[in-house]
């Protein structure tokens, strides 16, 4: 059985290509003006890899922000859905998913079956997503993939507040002006980051194991601030971008099961 | 120079034409915004109930209704409108006036609210400030004079603001719920109240017609309660068009609304012995509760829940702008006056579940309210909802949440303002709420 995952987000779109319910490709490819067919580009690079084509797939589900756009789709799954059934397929212990992407964070608490039983969504601001790494890298005239080591590097924490980008520019700006060092505006921003996360976290309340997914998960400056924040560890699987991609390819799975019944 | 009681306190001067461009505007999308979400409405339910015709007639705020009201004070009646819940209908209806509420579900509006209250002000008062400034509302330009209950700091302000243009009756609400001095306090408000009614119709209310005005809204409240009680079974009808029902009463004739409601009632039962059900009954059954949603552009969070995919059925609600209007009836033990005033102001305090009280019991209302609500009518989830600014809703909610979490009923907090720019986000947020509950019906 072949079963395809497609995940819209705002940035990039991922595919993950199962069989049997193991991953044999992924693809990957940038949204912009149109999602659509970055995921016919996503799909196609993921099926190209392995040899097959759309005809052999049995199921796709899609999930992100666009996936009512996405094309050879026979069903949808929430991103929270998709969080929960991925994170407990990559860690069966997990109890707890925080997903960071480019322009969203949320938190999915889970059963041990990767239902969610309760969620929650960072409340339409950037400030605790990927976005704002960028932003405040831009200012800092620095990488964005220099940021994560450049923060590690600091000695102090300088707080800054991250109500909103826009907000934290500004703060950051502050910082500057004080000639606080780069390393230490770097670490402030991902403090600032982990701290509306971890906060969001503690809404729903800590189970764990706790598992990080979403791009973000990649940036090493930012595992290190959270992992400070929440005072838990925090498990991060191998592709942290493709989890929703891959729960959705989870998903389709118990699609086909369910059909065949 | 102006003198200064010509000069207003918190407007700013908007010239004829600006009000005229603005509201001619606001009006036209209003017009198509009603008739759409009423189109929406049919389309959910394919058998949506004939009686509704009548309550998409009256919810056309530029409709039959305005034209009534108006025939009616060209007459020579007098209109009272209010903002909170608590202002006493009974006693504007007993002096031949009529009451209307005029709180704004108009988000264009919020936006001209903006030039007189800063943005962190809740949209709904910031809405209905902009409301008045055009002139859009027909209720709040046809009242005579406005009933302000302070309640939250919002209302409080808001009473203050339109005091720029009519005469505003303020209402002091106690804040602790239960205590004897609360309801002293309160009792001698609705005297003062009943005083200013009677001043401004010229009509004494004596006892027979405030016997006969409370006559008029306990069979009003017996055809809500009836209408509430047939959502508890399968769905014979959906959450948006009971909720339309429930509000219509703040501005519509009273009996002919009752009269209307029982039809409507009839018709439901009808529908259920033939098992004609609005929706599939295995549809996830949800509540909200938390800030009012007001027709019709604030109808953003019902219009997601019944057409989202999965799909959610709202089977009840603790708004004010819904089920609690009329759930609680005036309790009367003898017909005199005081006894009737007493009871009156009993039922407007008591029965209240705002969260600006708390009490001396521990402020258990509302959660009892809530628990009531979820074992008798079955409810699967709970949606939390907040507009920004509604500070008082949103401190509620961890309490609620944990009493929540302990009957492993799942709630989720949804807040947004008045804007159809986040209905996207929204709908991501409703439908994995209501994929959840899905999937717990599954296991």
């Amino acid at each position: 059985m072949i079963t395809v995952g497609i995940d819209l987000g705002t940035q990039s779109v991922k595919a993950v290509i199962l069989k049997d319910g193991a991953v044999i490709s992924r693809g990957q490819a940038f949204s912009g003006f149109d999602p659509a067919k970055a995921a016919e580009q996503a799909v196609g690079e993921a099926l190209k890899k392995v040899k097959l084509s759309i005809n052999d797939v049995d199921h796709v589900t899609a999930t992100g922000s666009g996936m009512d756009m996405a094309p050879y789709s026979n069903s949808t799954i929430s991103m929270m859905g998709a969080d929960a059934k991925a994170g407990v397929y990559l860690f069966p212990k997990a109890r707890t998913i925080i997903d960071v992407g480019a322009e969203e964070a949320r938190a999915v608490k889970c059963d041990e079956k990767g239902f969610m039983v309760d969620f929650v969504v960072n409340e339409r601001c950037a400030a605790g997503a990927g976005a704002f790494i960028e932003a405040m890298a831009r200012a800092l005239e620095v990488k964005l993939e220099d940021m994560g080591p450049l923060s590690l590097k600091a000695e102090r924490a300088s707080p800054i507040n991250a109500t909103c980008v826009i907000f934290g520019e500004s703060d950051v700006v502050t910082l500057i002006h004080r000639q606080e060092s780069k390393p230490e505006i770097a670490r402030a921003v991902f403090d600032a980051m982990a701290d509306r996360v971890s906060s969001m976290v503690h809404r729903l309340g800590i189970n764990p194991d706790v598992v990080l997914v979403g791009g973000v998960a990649k940036d090493d400056g930012f595992v290190a601030s959270l992992k400070r924040k929440l005072g838990v560890d925090v498990l991060i699987p191998e592709y942290p971008e493709f989890a929703g991609a891959l729960g959705a390819a989870l998903i389709a799975v118990s699609r086909v099961k369910e059909t065949q019944k | 120079m102006k003198k200064q009681s010509e000069e207003k306190k918190y407007m700013p001067e908007i010239s004829r034409r600006e009000i005229d461009e603005l509201r001619n505007a606001i009006k036209a999308t209003s017009q198509k915004i009603i008739a759409e979400n009423i189109e929406r409405m049919k389309k959910t339910d394919i058998n949506r109930p004939e009686a509704m015709q009548y309550f998409d007639e009256i919810a056309n705020f530029f409709g039959t209704r305005e034209k009534e009201i108006r025939t009616a004070k060209e007459k020579g009646k007098k209109v009272i409108g209010y903002m909170c819940l608590f202002a006493p209908t009974e006693l504007i209806l007993a002096a031949d006036a009529i009451p209307v509420r005029v709180n704004s579900g108009w988000y264009d509006t919020s936006k001209l609210g903006d030039r007189v209250v800063p943005v962190e002000v809740c949209p709904m008062v910031r809405s209905t400030i902009g409301a008045k400034m055009i002139g859009l509302s027909p209720y709040l330009e046809l009242s005579d004079a406005l009933i302000s209950v302070l309640t939250c700091d919002g209302m409080t302000k808001l009473g203050e603001i339109l005091s720029d243009y009519k005469p505003i009756w303020t209402m002091a609400l106690p804040r602790v719920k239960d205590s004897t001095q609360s309801m002293h306090l309160w009792n001698e408000e609705i005297k003062t109240a009943k005083g200013q009614i009677e001043a401004l119709t010229g009509n004494k209310i004596k006892r027979k017609q405030l016997k006969s005005a409370i006559d008029l809204t306990q069979k009003a409240t017996k055809a809500f309660r009836r209408l509430q009680e047939l959502r508890k079974g399968s769905p014979v009808i959906m959450g948006r068009d009971a909720m339309l029902v429930n509000q219509t009463y703040m501005w519509d004739d009273i009996k002919r609304w009752t009269e209307k409601t029982e039809a409507l009632c009839d018709e439901l039962e009808k529908r259920a012995r033939q098992k004609i059900w609005a929706c599939p009954p295995d549809t996830p059954r949800v509540m909200v509760t938390g800030t009012p949603m007001i027709w019709p552009d604030n109808w953003k969070l019902p219009t997601l829940i019944e057409e989202a995919n999965p799909q959610g059925v709202l089977v009840a609600d603790e708004l004010c702008s819904s089920e609690r209007i009329l759930y609680d009836p005036v309790g009367v033990d003898e017909w005199s006056m005081n006894d009737m005033l007493n009871a009156i102001g009993e039922r407007y305090l008591m029965a209240s579940t705002c969260p600006c009280f708390t009490s001396e019991d521990g402020n258990e209302d509302r959660i009892n309210w809530l628990l009531n609500k979820i074992k008798e009518w079955n409810i699967q989830g709970v949606i939390y909802y907040v507009i920004r600014g509604c500070m008082l809703h949103a401190m509620e909610y961890m309490r609620v949440k944990k009493v929540l979490d302990h009957i492993n009923i799942p709630v989720y907090y949804l807040d947004t303002e008045y804007t159809r720019e986040d209905v996207g986000q929204m709908k991501t947020r409703v439908e994995a709420f209501l994929e959840m509950l899905t999937a717990r019906v599954d296991l």
